[in-house]
């Protein structure tokens, strides 16, 4: 065990740059609670005739949290997630249920989904109640009694405290269509008043998700402004409340526009708010100091690393490992402090200690400090390294913050200018040279916010992260080819001229998950992945098909214009049959397949040839591998591997 | 590769380089050796086996080269020939570099000489060739034969460069008064061989001001990608356009070198060590003469086991198999499936799409940015990719891209941007997000305030207003960082070829300090790699009166530490009705903390009265409440509750200067800990409530308590 320890030792070491949260663990829950009634559970038909599916309030949100379920195993795979059912005829909490002796103490309490990292079983079960299949079903049946809200809240409580004691971010989301659940009785108001502020004080926030009856508009004011707080206590820097984001989705009859207002809803909030720095100082100038939180708004999502697994149980399990640090002399185990580090230099170590490594990477406290400001304009587009940070200011170090932060942003937006800003994020963290730039606040069709307001800082490449441009020839187009591929440009132009990362899903990344759940669920592997990022080849031919072909001529053209006077460069290696190609290609018409290399036709031709006859191997390596190469395949490996490669590619078409 | 390089240095070590001159605090070749030695270890840190050097020392006491026989040649001493610096080498050299008695020893026979080493050493192979000759010039020079020696330099193509103490140099701007004739005569002399061998003369107090001018690698960029640019599908449709390319970066973060892991050697007895030779070259290479080892990570693997003691079990190495997590499911993938949730891709550049450039938000950019160029020595693909620069540079557009760097890579989508230089043409290209790297937290406006009642206000206290506003376009206009160049145009400055990664330099500064002088601590980091952290002072003096102006306009107050968590004061927090939920919680007469609602209880009960012994009651029953979570904590089945239950208690007493209660309650929980008076072995316990930094509270945090964080750390580390 002492191993073990010494080795903690160097995490704690580890830790103290990057946990800056103390004692709380920076991970999220979030528990549903889902009221069951026969108003939710009351099927809505879809006003769109061409899609007759029913939809009641109940499966709109088991679909919703189903989607999130699902969401948040890619997204955040160590969080949490939960579903209570309430107002059920049935009741469940951890041992008991209704076959237990004694007094229920949570009676028409469900609790369908523990509070955990969900596993596949759970997945699979959710999504059969979600869609009305299974055995759960009977678990959807309202009960008579009227549930006490201050129980519910108190079950919440509970769940909370012995499954996610000290996260960092616990939510409580609430979806129902009652907007008064207790009416006149006094006592059980202030009951569930008194049950949410313990939750209040717990640091858990309860997050409501309305839903409007048929004939009536849900009026949180009735009952639920009492039992929820402005903002979450574990996070003061939270700004005002959004009102506009708790509106209730004004949904009438429409199943289907009700489960797509609950998703996104929900999925808005699907990710609690983390701050990758908190109350930093934005030093506009000497003696000017205000105090800003930053966030990543933007950050690459990639798939968990494969693990080990353990097969020797039951299930399979995963296996956590443990790192020990031995002295290669003796093989005994070595204390963290005892460790130095070195360099390599002229074939000797040169050594520091921790300390003094830690000294040198030590450029200052943490600070976002303006050196200056220049216009937009000389951010050149390949000036840059990542992405970027989002900054929005908070009162809570400096007050008046946000009243300079916002005329700070005022004035950049305006005057199209940034600032230079010398950023140090965390403590002990190296300097990272960045561009400020204001955003603009951007909301969608809806009035919601898309983007929010606030200032970017782009780090920007120091000169050593600079590469030269490599060599190359300058070749400008003249202007009659330009003209040419301007037109095919204009046919394709994306909708609003805009991208919108939203409509584009990750795809290796989904497949990944997708494939992972049919292992983990026992079903069928799915035939095709869903690739958003392809484009769209029937709408390319359609729209600039003839347009890419008179470019196409317009090239040949040109290019036999500039290449005919005077002899070739020596310095280019070309094959006879390359020119023989390209005259092919400037003489006649006859395919009209545009092409710019020189006698792709020609080498598809004669790989072809090879592949019917069965000689493949008969080519050469090179034309093999520029073959697969043109064809996007890896040109990599023996000689066999690569025909084996064309073969496979012939044997698709 | 980069070429071979053989570079000879010449150090005047002469009598007369030991003095001190013009209220220099370093002799002449102290000085002169800053110099040397930062060429010497930037080349041994390059860690290049072709980059070789070789040392001459010129007037030296003794003589020792292959002319020593011819009198010309005397008092000149090859130190070390041509060859690859190597740690000992370094060492050597600075044993034997020290003034000497004589100020006898031709400078010009040491070029002849470092000529000889290069040809002998080069032959006629490809070579970078370089002399580098450090001297104060006050020895006697011969000008016999200096036509030959130009030929040989120039036929040789070596490079000759001199640098010398005080030499006047009217481009730098330095000369020097009152100089000695002699010196005068030697300056005009190897200046004339300078110019005339095309070298390069300068004065060393140039050289040595500029030596923290880091340099800056150069990398020879190879191609990421090379294939094709598509539009449309040439597989299924016969207009599809495909034009060859070939993509680079353009940037590419460059890290500092990474440090090993050692530690010190142990004493093993002699009889046990082995070849002695061996351990001698493997351990001498500390400085300080410490014998280091190197430092191997042992890897164990565990998995979760309720019926093993401790709940985990070990499991070796070879029984393990490869899978994935799916929530806190494992998911086993054989390995003949290895590949299985990779999606197949084939590689290719395709375009999906244009949009408007001025519509982009620049803040999307997700990555480093290459350049793609056509195929090289392809005209025809040159021409292509120049029309589709220019149509997209016209349009004012970019290009949405999905790219596939090799078959079976991930696809990532990418934009495309025209470059055009007078010179130059390419494309860039960064990557975009994708739906789930977006992050939708959502922000209140920033030029209005929406209250709670969805009123829209324009003027509020978090808003600026019209003077303040005022100030602060003055004040950004007065901090443009605009320079003007000799003909008046602007340019701009602190450009990206000034702003040097303070990180990779400073370590390899210090390195290369430390491989000289083991026993100085770390140097600082130098002026040219901290230019970047403070606005330049001229900008500073010109925008004063408007920072004056927007700091009066501003009214920022800092908050002072104390206010930030003092309850006593403070309003209990109220739901969005205001709705009074104290006189309700007063009703229910909580008056013994309920251990399964302990943290919500705990804090309403010092919330409710202000009085000290309520706070201490309350506190203890609290304290009690988690022994007993301890005591019955199955493992560390409770510990995150206990975790939780001792922050809050830290948080709340913090807030209500009662620092003094937390820290006695601490100390005791510790000694029951480690003594195992609550429920056995709570070693872990106690170790996640270090990791927790949830230890006494310090002065720091709270001016009630006497404890310092010396006394912290030490209480907190003990075992």
């Amino acid at each position: 065990m002492a191993d073990d320890y010494a080795n903690r030792d160097e995490q704690i070491e580890e830790e103290e740059e990057i946990d800056e949260t103390g004692y709380k663990s920076v991970k999220d829950a979030v528990l549903f609670a889902i009221e069951i009634s026969d108003s939710m559970l009351r099927p809505r038909p879809s006003s769109d005739p061409k899609k007759p599916t029913e939809e009641s309030p109940a499966t709109a949100a088991l679909k919703s949290a189903y989607h999130l379920m699902q969401q948040r195993i890619i997204s955040n795979p160590h969080d949490m997630i939960g579903i209570l059912l309430y107002g059920t005829q049935a009741s469940k909490f951890y041992d008991e249920d209704e076959s237990s002796r004694g007094d229920l103490s949570y009676p028409n309490c469900y609790l369908l989904t523990d509070l955990d990292v969900p596993s596949a079983q759970e997945v699979k079960e959710l999504r059969a109640l979600a869609h009305g299949e299974g055995e759960a079903q009977d678990v959807l049946a309202a009960s008579k009694e009227r549930v006490s809200m201050a129980n519910v809240l108190f079950c919440a409580n509970q769940i909370f405290t012995s499954k996610a004691p000290n996260f960092l971010s616990r939510r409580l989301f609430i979806v129902t269509d009652n907007d008064d659940p207790h009416g006149d009785n006094k006592s059980l108001r202030s009951a569930a008043t008194v049950r949410a502020k313990d939750l209040y004080d717990l640091g858990v926030v309860i997050e409501l998700f309305p839903i409007s009856q048929a004939d009536h508009e849900f009026d949180s004011a009735k009952f639920y402004d009492d039992i929820i707080y402005k903002a979450s206590p574990s996070d003061p820097d939270a700004p005002a409340y959004l009102s506009a984001d708790a509106k209730a989705p004004t949904t009438t009859g429409d199943g289907i526009s009700l489960l797509n207002t609950l998703l996104s809803s929900i999925t808005s909030r699907s990710v609690p708010r983390r701050a990758h720095f908190s109350n930093m100082p934005l030093e506009l100038g000497p003696d000017l100091k205000i105090s800003v939180t930053g966030y990543l708004l933007f950050k690459r999502q990639a798939p968990a690393r494969n693990s080990f697994i353990w097969l020797g149980g039951e299930n399979p399990q995963i296996v956590k490992g443990v790192t020990t640090q031995i002295a290669d002399d003796t093989a005994r185990t070595v204390e963290k402090s005892e460790i130095k580090k070195a360099y390599k230099f002229g074939g000797d170590q040169i050594s520091f200690t921790h300390d003094e490594l830690k000294a040198l990477r030590r450029f200052g406290d943490p600070v976002i400090r303006i050196i200056g400001f220049k216009p937009l304009s000389a951010l050149p587009f390949w000036a840059n390294v990542k992405h970027p940070f989002f900054i929005y200011p908070s009162d809570d170090d400096f007050v008046g913050s946000t009243r300079v932060f916002s005329a700070l942003q005022q004035t950049l937006l305006k005057s199209r200018k940034a600032a230079l800003v010398w950023l140090i994020a965390r403590k002990n963290a190296g300097p990272i040279l960045g561009t400020m730039v204001a955003g603009e606040e951007k909301l969608d069709e809806h009035g919601i916010q898309r983007v929010p307001p606030g200032m970017w800082i782009i780090p920007l490449p120091f000169a050593d992260d600079v590469r030269q441009n490599p060599e190359t020839t300058l070749n400008v187009a003249p202007e009659p080819l330009i003209d040419q591929m301007r037109c095919v440009v204009q046919q394709l132009q994306l909708p609003k001229a805009v991208y919108d990362p939203l409509k584009y899903p990750n795809p290796s990344l989904q497949w990944h998950y997708r494939i992972l759940q049919a292992l983990a669920l026992d079903e069928d592997l799915p035939e095709k992945p869903e690739d958003k990022t392809l484009p769209r080849y029937r709408q390319i031919h359609k729209r600039a098909g003839d347009y890419v072909l008179s470019w196409a001529d317009e090239l040949e053209a040109q290019y036999v214009k500039t290449a005919a006077p005077g002899p070739k460069s020596t310095l280019v290696k070309r094959s006879a049959k390359d020119r023989a190609s390209e005259a092919e290609d400037a003489a006649s018409k006859p395919h009209k397949k545009v092409k710019v290399e020189t006698d792709e036709q020609g080498m598809d031709d004669v790989v072809r040839a090879h592949y019917q006859k069965g000689s493949l191997s008969k080519l050469t390596v090179p034309v093999i591998k520029d073959f697969l190469t043109a064809h996007g395949r890896s040109a990599a490996g023996k000689k066999a591997d690569l025909v084996e490669r064309v073969e496979e590619y012939f044997d698709q078409k | 590769m980069a070429d071979k390089e053989a570079t000879v240095y010449i150090v005047d070590v002469g009598q007369s380089m030991g003095e001190r001159r013009n209220g220099r605090s370093v002799t002449d070749l102290e000085w002169a050796m800053q110099y040397v030695w930062d060429r010497i270890t930037g080349t041994v840190a390059t860690g290049r086996k072709t980059a070789m050097m070789g040392v001459i020392g010129l007037r030296t006491d003794g003589t020792s080269n292959e002319l020593e026989d011819d009198v010309h040649f005397s008092h000149i001493s090859v130190l070390s020939n041509i060859k690859q610096f190597l740690m000992p080498d370094i060492r050597k050299l600075e044993e034997v570099i020290r003034p000497s008695e004589t100020n006898k020893g031709d400078a010009i026979s040491a070029i002849i000489l470092a000529i000889q080493m290069i040809i002998t050493h080069c032959k006629k192979l490809k070579w970078k060739r370089k002399i580098v000759l450090i001297t104060n010039g006050r020895g006697r020079m011969s000008d016999e034969n200096l036509g030959e020696i130009i030929k040989r330099i120039k036929e040789d193509n070596i490079e000759l460069v001199v640098m010398g103490c005080d030499f006047d140099d009217p481009d730098y701007g330095f000369k020097e008064e009152a100089k000695d004739p002699r010196k005068d005569d030697n300056e005009a002399l190897l200046r004339s061989l300078v110019e005339d061998c095309d070298g390069v003369y300068g004065t060393l107090e140039q050289a040595v001001s500029e030596l923290d001018v880091p340099r800056v690698k150069v990398v020879k960029s190879m191609p990421s990608f090379k294939g094709y640019l598509q539009l449309g599908n040439p597989e299924d449709y016969e207009t599809a356009l495909r034009i060859p390319v070939e993509r680079y970066y353009r940037t590419y973060v460059a890290k500092p070198p990474t440090a090993s892991s050692f530690a010190l050697r142990s004493e093993i007895p002699a009889e046990d060590q082995p070849e002695s030779s061996e351990t001698a070259a493997a351990t001498q290479g500390n400085q300080s003469g410490d014998a280091l080892t190197s430092v191997r990570t042992l890897y164990t693997y565990q998995v979760d086991d309720e019926s093993a003691p401790g709940g985990k079990i070990d499991v070796e190495r070879d029984d393990l198999a490869k899978g994935y997590e799916y929530g806190r499911t494992a998911v086993h993938i054989s390995e003949t499936d290895e590949n299985i949730t990779t999606l197949e891709t084939y590689a290719a550049l395709e375009l999906v799409g244009f949009i408007q450039s001025d519509k982009y938000d620049r803040y999307m950019h997700m990555s480093t940015s290459n350049v793609i160029i056509a195929q090289r020595a392809n005209d025809k693909a040159a021409l292509a990719l120049s029309s589709f620069i220019h149509a997209l540079f016209e349009l004012e557009s970019y290009a949405v891209a999905r790219l596939v760097m090799k078959e079976n890579k991930p696809p990532v989508v990418v934009l495309l941007a025209p470059s055009i230089e007078p010179d130059y043409e390419c494309l860039l290209e960064v990557q975009l997000p994708f739906a789930e790297d977006i992050r939708t937290y959502r922000f209140p406006p920033l030029d209005k305030v929406i209250t709670v009642s969805g009123k829209v206000v324009t003027e509020h206290r978090n808003l600026p207003g019209d003077d303040l506003l005022d100030a602060m376009d003055k004040y950004v206009n007065s901090m443009e960082l605009v320079d003007n160049d000799e003909d008046g145009d602007p340019v701009e400055t602190m450009p990206i070829e000034d702003s040097f990664s303070p990180v990779v330099h400073r370590i390899d500064a210090a390195v290369r300090a430390r491989a000289i002088n083991p026993d100085e601590p770390v140097p600082a980091p130098s002026e040219r790699l901290t230019k970047f952290s403070h606005p330049p002072e001229d900008l500073l003096e010109k925008s004063k009166q408007h920072l004056e102006r927007l700091i009066d306009l501003a009214d920022v107050k800092k908050v002072p530490p104390k206010a930030k968590g003092r309850k006593r004061t403070r309003e209990t927090e109220k739901p969005l009705s205001g709705l009074d939920v104290d006189s309700l919680l007063h009703q229910e007469k909580r008056s013994k903390i309920s251990p399964n609602n302990a943290i919500p209880e705990y804090k309403q009960r010092l919330a409710q009265v202000d009085d000290i012994e309520i706070v201490k009651e309350a506190t203890k029953q609290m304290a009690t409440i988690v022994e007993d979570q301890i005591r019955h904590s199955l493992a560390d089945a409770n510990y995150d509750r206990v975790i939780e239950a001792l922050g809050t208690m830290r948080d709340e007493l913090i807030s209500y200067d009662e620092p003094a209660i937390y820290n006695d309650f601490l100390r005791k929980l510790k000694e029951d800990l480690l003594q195992e008076k609550l429920g056995g072995d709570r070693q872990e316990l106690w170790w996640l409530i270090r990791r927790s930094k949830i230890g006494l509270i310090v002065q720091r945090e709270s001016d009630q308590s006497k404890v310092t964080d010396a006394e912290s750390k030490e209480f907190m580390s003990a075992k």
